[in-house]
């Protein structure tokens, strides 16, 4: 078979797509379409992150001025606890795994749907269930203990709704272990004909290894929630050094899952900036096996490393030692991922359409993220530097440069396939554009603050540090404009926009081999893959200038 | 599916009744081996004798009650694999604890 | 089968075929591969709560003795049985369903139920006795015992708290219902043997480290009920596990007496096995560590 017919005539069908195929509300409610849940999930989680968006506003409103002003030090605490447990629990671990992996994970390998159905609309509920009770928790008043349930202070001390949260995450958790649970079985049994494991996109090892971690790592800290519910409820001293209980304990159980959890937020952004860079360079990705294999040690020694958090909270000594040291390693599969994009790059044709851009901003960022934290994970520096603001902006390059933006990149990319319509590509660069720029000043003289000293979690803080934060507030309103600009274009674009072709890149993709938007069965025919991924080549008809050229695909 | 159909032919009511009495003799030693002071020839001793017994009789539920003995090489991955976690995260936890009062900080 | 034509494969609908897959194949090994999956996130749900005992009794390894030798050895090695027989009758079920014997199938099924029920009796047998002799880890939640009930000893004997017994035949005064221990000649016993570490030392002792320390009761107190605290815990999500498995039973028991599996469609019953011998293996690690450690001290000392 010729790949050059498979591309023009395609797999998709012309009876009608997903989103045509019922229009009742139990239609979408109760769907086992992976498609329409995605869809449902990029609604709830946009939500959330716009919410998480208003309170990081409030923290920089705030942070204008030296003194306490503008809320009350016990609100800030309750404002940036809120900020990170939204974005954390409720943004950034589904928004890429639940959205577009759900959509494309399928779609990439040639299935009908993914392995569970039933499964992954269960995990959308389990999302809304906690998402509601967290939202009810914040309504009533919030927590105010910081996004780490920090003991014995959220067990004893702390006024707010640690249990209402706690319960919250708790029930969210399992959503994120439903999905990952599904992916690895999806990934094992749905591939398409001739989908070896080493033809599937790098996206799909991404999120194999994703899920790995979501498996392995959740369940311990539902049950490290859970013991701090039973704990604030009925007091038994387990989290309580007054009484024999052991906070540092708690540490080691919550961040054997937080730490890996990072790696649940930017491996699925590594996924979907090696697609990114690969087909906008429109060239095979360099040392295609390191990446994929990059991203299963990522995982692995994500687990190895979570004392890092831990330097200056009595761990011991040779703990320390050994974490930093592992802390190091785990730094050489991401540098490993970075060569490989960066020598895909050489010699590329590259186009700069705006997930490419978006790409870039992610190589760039999370350059600096990455490195940053090689800081924080020595031993002797990060005395001086936990707690600061350069702990804040170093997490900040890796989830919003890295994640984020990743996120947003492959929501341009496949906003095409995912809902039929080309986006205009003007407001898309110039927001790409604003929040690089944006995301730069903001978070830039942070790194300047914490080595200069100015603590986190603080809402007032020494004169002298005045300048840097106004840059950093101003910064964060650039920011804002340029992600809320994706929101109304991008709506816009659903009913104004023109109508996307089924292979508006002139990608060799699975996905992009069906039609705009997909039909619910996914394929009319059952796809047999004949190619390695990312396999151009104007012999296969995959000529994107000259598509252009002749009208073919939208610009 | 071949897989799946082939099972019943290497089990039947014999060996089932077989691992359970091996299950059963394993509780009773357990139970008798905790009585016996083993920790005077070293200390743990009677732990690391139960946590064998334990550990003989879980690998036998799960070779024969629950078939890994003949399944993919997968679901041995996913046993193995799991326990190789829950390692990870003892060791390095008890790495930890276990050297607190050593180096400078310590005694 | 063999009388059936070729053409007939066509129209014959496989039992419980999703429309996601091609073929019973590719069912049975993506819901074998999810099983495991969901087990494996079970082991390190559990393996949370183990790393928390782990840490405690490496620390206080006198007071998690003492309060395991507190908790009846008999009543948990009679539900370790119990279990096994279960697990057996389980296994049994699932041979009984490859070979699509439907009445073998629902007697075994009810078995299973049976015993797994007998293990959630025991285990209230259990719990109730901890609730009247005031072993739950909770202030307010054991049996209130006011102080004029005829035959009641005070909890606050004038004896040294190595030379009071707990438990046994006395009624505690305990008028709020708190947790409630009184006995530490387990520490006195190690601290004899001078086998105390230092971080028992400082975790038993009032002002430990300077000459003549003494054995606190109250500290002490504090290291026991973390051990029932991880008891309880531990055994409580057990039990729930259990819970959850019988009502797996319930609607593998009505789907198998209607008939539902055969040779060639079994899946359910096969995973419903899987979780069945996962919360036996639980079982198998709980009863030693929790049970049965320390017990040498009760015949040795």
């Amino acid at each position: 078979m010729q790949a050059s017919d498979a591309i023009s005539t395609g797999y998709g069908s012309a009876k009608g797509n997903y989103l045509t195929n019922g229009s009742t509300l139990a239609s979408w409610l109760l769907t086992k379409d992976h498609k329409r849940i995605a869809i449902m999930y990029l609604v709830t989680v946009s939500m959330f992150f716009m919410m998480g968006g208003l309170y990081a506003a409030a923290i920089r409103l705030e942070l204008l001025t030296p003194a306490s002003d503008l809320l009350e030090t016990g609100t800030y605490n309750r404002v940036f606890t809120q900020h990170g447990i939204l974005m954390i629990f409720f943004f950034l671990i589904p928004s890429i795994p639940a959205i577009l992996g759900n959509f494309m994970l399928p779609l990439m390998i040639g299935a009908k749907d993914l392995a569970m159905p039933r499964i992954n609309l269960l995990s959308l509920y389990i999302y809304w269930a906690g998402g509601l009770l967290t939202l009810y928790a914040l309504m009533q008043g919030g927590v105010d203990t910081g996004w780490t349930f920090y003991t014995p202070y959220s067990t004893t001390f702390s006024n707010s709704y640690v249990m209402a949260v706690g319960l919250g995450i708790f029930i969210n958790g399992f959503s994120s272990i439903l999905t990952g649970l599904n992916f690895i079985v999806t990934i094992h049994t749905m591939r398409a004909p001739g989908m070896t494991w080493f033809r599937l996109p790098l996206f799909v090892w991404a999120h194999y290894a994703t899920s790995l971690v979501m498996i392995l790592g959740t369940p311990v800290i539902a049950i490290t929630v859970l013991l701090v519910a039973i704990e604030r409820t009925v007091k038994v001293g387990i989290f309580d050094p007054a009484i024999g209980g052991d906070p540092i304990l708690f540490q080691h159980l919550f961040w054997f899952y937080s730490h890996p959890a990072v790696y649940i937020m930017i491996l699925p952004g590594m996924g979907v900036v090696s697609e990114l860079i690969s087909n906008f360079s429109r060239k095979k990705i360099f040392g295609y096996e390191f990446i994929a294999f990059s991203s299963i040690a990522i995982a692995v020694f994500g687990f190895l490393v979570w004392g890092h958090h831990m330097f200056v909270s009595g761990q011991s000594v040779y703990a320390g030692l050994v974490f930093s040291f592992l802390t190091m390693v785990v730094a050489v599969p991401s540098a490993i991922k970075m060569f490989n994009w960066t020598a895909t790059l050489y010699k590329g044709s590259i186009t700069f359409d705006t997930p490419m851009l978006y790409a870039f901003g992610f190589m760039g960022l999370f350059l600096i993220g990455g490195l940053t934290g090689l800081f924080l994970g020595s031993v002797g520096l990060t005395v001086h530097l936990t707690d600061t603001y350069f702990v804040v902006a170093h997490f900040h390059y890796v989830m919003v440069g890295g994640q984020v933006i990743a996120y947003l990149g492959g929501i341009h990319y496949w906003w095409p396939k995912m809902t039929g319509r080309m986006y205009s590509e003007f407001w898309g660069k110039i927001s790409a554009m604003l929040v690089f720029v944006g995301f730069n000043l903001t978070f830039f003289p942070q790194f300047i603050l914490g080595y200069q000293g100015m603590p986190r979690r603080y809402a007032a803080y020494p004169e002298e540090l005045q300048v840097l934060n106004i840059f950093s507030t101003a910064g964060a309103s650039v920011l804002g404009v340029g992600l809320v600009m994706p929101v109304v274009y991008l709506t816009h674009s659903l009913v104004f926009g023109a109508k996307a072709a089924d292979n508006p890149w002139m990608l060799p993709g699975l996905e992009w081999r069906t039609s705009s938007p997909p039909p619910t069965e996914n394929f009319d025919v059952m796809p047999v893959v004949t190619w390695e991924a990312y396999e151009f080549g104007e012999e296969n008809g995959l000529d994107l200038e000259a598509a252009r050229r002749s009208d073919v695909v939208t610009a | 599916m071949s897989d799946n159909h082939e099972q019943h032919d290497h089990m039947n009511i014999p060996k089932y009744v077989g691992v359970f009495l091996v299950l059963v003799v394993g509780t009773i030693l357990t139970y008798y081996a905790a009585l016996v002071d083993m920790d005077s020839i070293f200390p743990g001793a009677n732990t690391l004798v139960a946590l064998l017994i334990a550990f003989t009789k879980m690998a036998v539920v799960m070779l024969f009650f629950m078939h890994v003995y003949w399944s993919k090489r997968l679901i041995w991955l996913s046993a193995i694999g799991s326990f190789f976690w829950l390692a990870i995260m003892f060791a390095f936890t008890l790495q930890d604890y276990l050297t607190r009062s050593e180096g400078v900080f310590g005694r | 089968m063999s009388a059936h034509s070729a053409t007939d494969k066509f129209v014959y609908h496989e039992p419980g075929l999703q429309h996601q897959f091609e073929d019973m194949g590719q069912q049975e090994e993506s819901v074998t591969i999810g099983m495991w999956m969901f087990l494996v996130q079970e082991i390190l749900f559990f393996g949370g709560l183990f790393t928390a005992y782990l840490v405690f009794r490496y620390r206080y390894p006198m007071a998690f003795a003492a309060g395991s030798n507190h908790l009846d050895a008999f009543w948990g090695g009679l539900n370790t049985l119990v279990l096994i027989v279960s697990s057996l009758t389980m296994a049994l079920t699932v041979y009984f369903a490859q070979k699509g014997n439907r009445s073998m199938q629902v007697i075994l099924i009810l078995l299973t139920m049976f015993f797994g029920s007998v293990f959630l009796g025991v285990k209230a047998v259990e719990y109730t006795d901890k609730y009247n002799h005031g072993l739950i880890p909770v202030t307010g939640w054991n049996k209130k015992t006011p102080a004029a009930e005829p035959g009641a000893h005070s909890a606050h004997s004038a004896k040294p708290c190595y030379e009071v017994e707990h438990g046994g035949e006395h009624t505690y005064v305990n008028p709020h219902g708190d947790f409630l221990w009184t006995d530490c000649s387990l520490v006195k016993t190690a601290m004899d043997g001078n086998f105390l570490t230092s971080a028992e030392k400082a975790g038993y002792f009032d002002q430990a480290f300077a000459p003549g320390a003494e054995i606190s009761a109250d500290k002490f107190r504090d290291k026991v009920r973390i051990f029932f605290f991880l008891y309880f815990v531990m055994t409580g999500l057990h039990a729930l596990h259990m819970i959850v498995g019988l009502g797996l039973m319930t609607w593998l028991l009505w789907t198998a007496f209607k008939g539902y599996y055969s040779a060639e469609y079994y899946m359910p019953v096969e995973m419903s096995g899987l979780y069945w011998h996962f919360v036996d293996i639980v079982w198998i690690f709980l009863f030693p560590l929790l049970y049965l450690l320390g017990r040498h001290f009760l015949h040795t000392h």
